[in-house]
């Protein structure tokens, strides 16, 4: 199968090209967007990072947590004030960006503003969520299930092709290992791949120890690196991070999201990884070790 | 009524609404649903303009299960494509049933294909029709 290669952002900002063998891309900004000086301070202190190191990136940041834990969480600033900040990070620094949405209602006002649409990933198997998403004609960045196998995203996948969209980004951010624990199982790359599509890694959502701390999810964020230089060397086309200047103080996901200070370290090393990975399959031939039927 | 050496395969064709036709990218899963509901033991894959590009059979099921390593769950998502037979034995509509029943009975299989000239699928002949009309009904 020839892999699907997909287009995010291009005309007013930079294009990212995610899939086959082209460079690592990086998706990456605060979980929730927290305030308009916040969201642009964050993207030009990312932007600095993967300017320097010639990483292809989109911005992320969300208007609504609609899955948080608790009822008395930060629930987001909401669709009109997070979307006109977007506009604004997108506009002054001429880079794509990406949110996602938890109601198919507001699928088509997201799909307005940002370049690509992000399927929450308790939502990945909702019909009219995927069906919404998919009728933008946006590319779309679909988060495996923490519930579901990697096989069956095929048919997440099928819904939105029968929309006529064909521009889908599958990510895994870690498989439910009994409660409030998340483990991840890199065979989940190579069998997404098998529908086309490029796949990605949520680093920092992997880490996450859902609902572990009774009103709030947990997270064990010194595992991070490790989990993201595995995942580049397993065969990823892009990687996610939730990333903010003071993950304790965070609105969202305090304990998961990577510190900025952080970032370039994790970064240089994922598109080493990537490009290592690159250069052992030119060498050595494309990965074929099972018996041919 | 005529004998199984005049009539011709289109006299006992089962046509392609009655037999079990898939797209390629069928789930493994909805094939065999549809194998069962025909109550036929293959399923016919087909391209956009109707050819036959592949056959999936129950003793291909068999072999496959006995061979797969993948969970049943992954299997079943598997497309049916992935697991079909590419080459596969067919007649054309004025074949004579006795050549087709021969050809039955040299590959020791059920089912045969029934193509046009350009590989479109016109139905399928079955064993047990097959027979019928070579006993005459």
């Amino acid at each position: 199968m020839i892999p699907k290669i997909i287009k995010v952002g291009g005309g007013d900002v930079a294009e990212v090209q995610i899939g086959g063998t082209l460079p690592l891309a990086f998706l990456g900004g605060p979980c929730a967007i927290e305030t308009r000086a916040h969201a642009l301070e964050m993207a030009e202190r990312i932007g600095e990072v993967c300017v320097g190191l010639d990483i292809p990136w989109v911005y992320k940041s969300c208007y609504d947590k609609d899955c948080r834990s608790s009822e008395n969480s930060f629930h987001g600033i909401g669709m009109d004030a997070g979307l006109d900040i977007l506009a604004e990070v997108r506009s002054a620094y001429k880079i794509p960006v990406v949110s996602d949405f938890s109601d198919a209602a507001w699928a088509a006002r997201t799909a307005e503003t940002v370049d690509l649409l992000q399927i929450p990933a308790y939502l990945c198997r909702q019909t009219h969520v995927l069906k919404a998403a998919g009728e933008t004609g946006k590319p779309l960045h679909v988060k495996k299930g923490q519930f579901m196998s990697p096989w069956n995203m095929k048919n997440s996948v099928r819904k939105i092709e029968a929309t006529g969209n064909e521009q889908i980004l599958l990510t895994d951010r870690g498989t439910f290992f009994g409660y409030n624990m998340l483990i991840n199982d890199y065979r989940n790359f190579p069998i997404m791949l098998e529908t086309g599509y490029p796949v990605c890694f949520d680093a920092t959502h992997s880490v996450q120890m859902p609902t572990s701390m009774g009103n709030v999810s947990g997270g064990q964020r010194e595992f991070i690196p490790h989990l993201v230089r595995a995942a580049a060397g397993a065969g990823i086309n892009a990687l996610f991070m939730e990333v903010h200047d003071n993950p304790n103080e965070a609105l969202s996901d305090p304990n998961t999201q990577l510190d900025i200070r952080y970032l370039k370290n994790i970064l240089a090393q994922a598109k080493a990884m990537h490009a290592a990975r690159q250069e052992l399959l030119e060498e050595w031939g494309e990965d074929r070790v099972h018996l041919d039927d | 009524m005529s004998t199984s050496t005049t009539r011709t395969i289109a006299d006992i064709l089962l046509p392609p609404e009655a037999i079990p036709v898939v797209p390629p990218r069928t789930l493994v899963k909805e094939a065999l649903e549809k194998m069962s509901a025909s109550k036929l033991g293959l399923a016919c894959i087909v391209d956009d303009d109707g050819r036959l590009i592949g056959l999936f059979t129950d003793g291909d099921l068999r072999r496959l299960l006995l061979r797969s390593q993948k969970p049943l769950s992954a299997l079943f998502a598997d497309d049916i494509i992935d697991h079909a037979r590419r080459e596969f034995s067919s007649v054309r509509a004025d074949t004579s049933i006795d050549d087709a029943l021969n050809l039955l009975q040299e590959r020791e299989i059920f089912d045969l294909p029934v193509l046009d000239e350009g590989g479109h699928l016109q139905g399928l002949i079955h064993l047990h029709p097959a027979l019928r009309a070579l006993l005459g009904e």
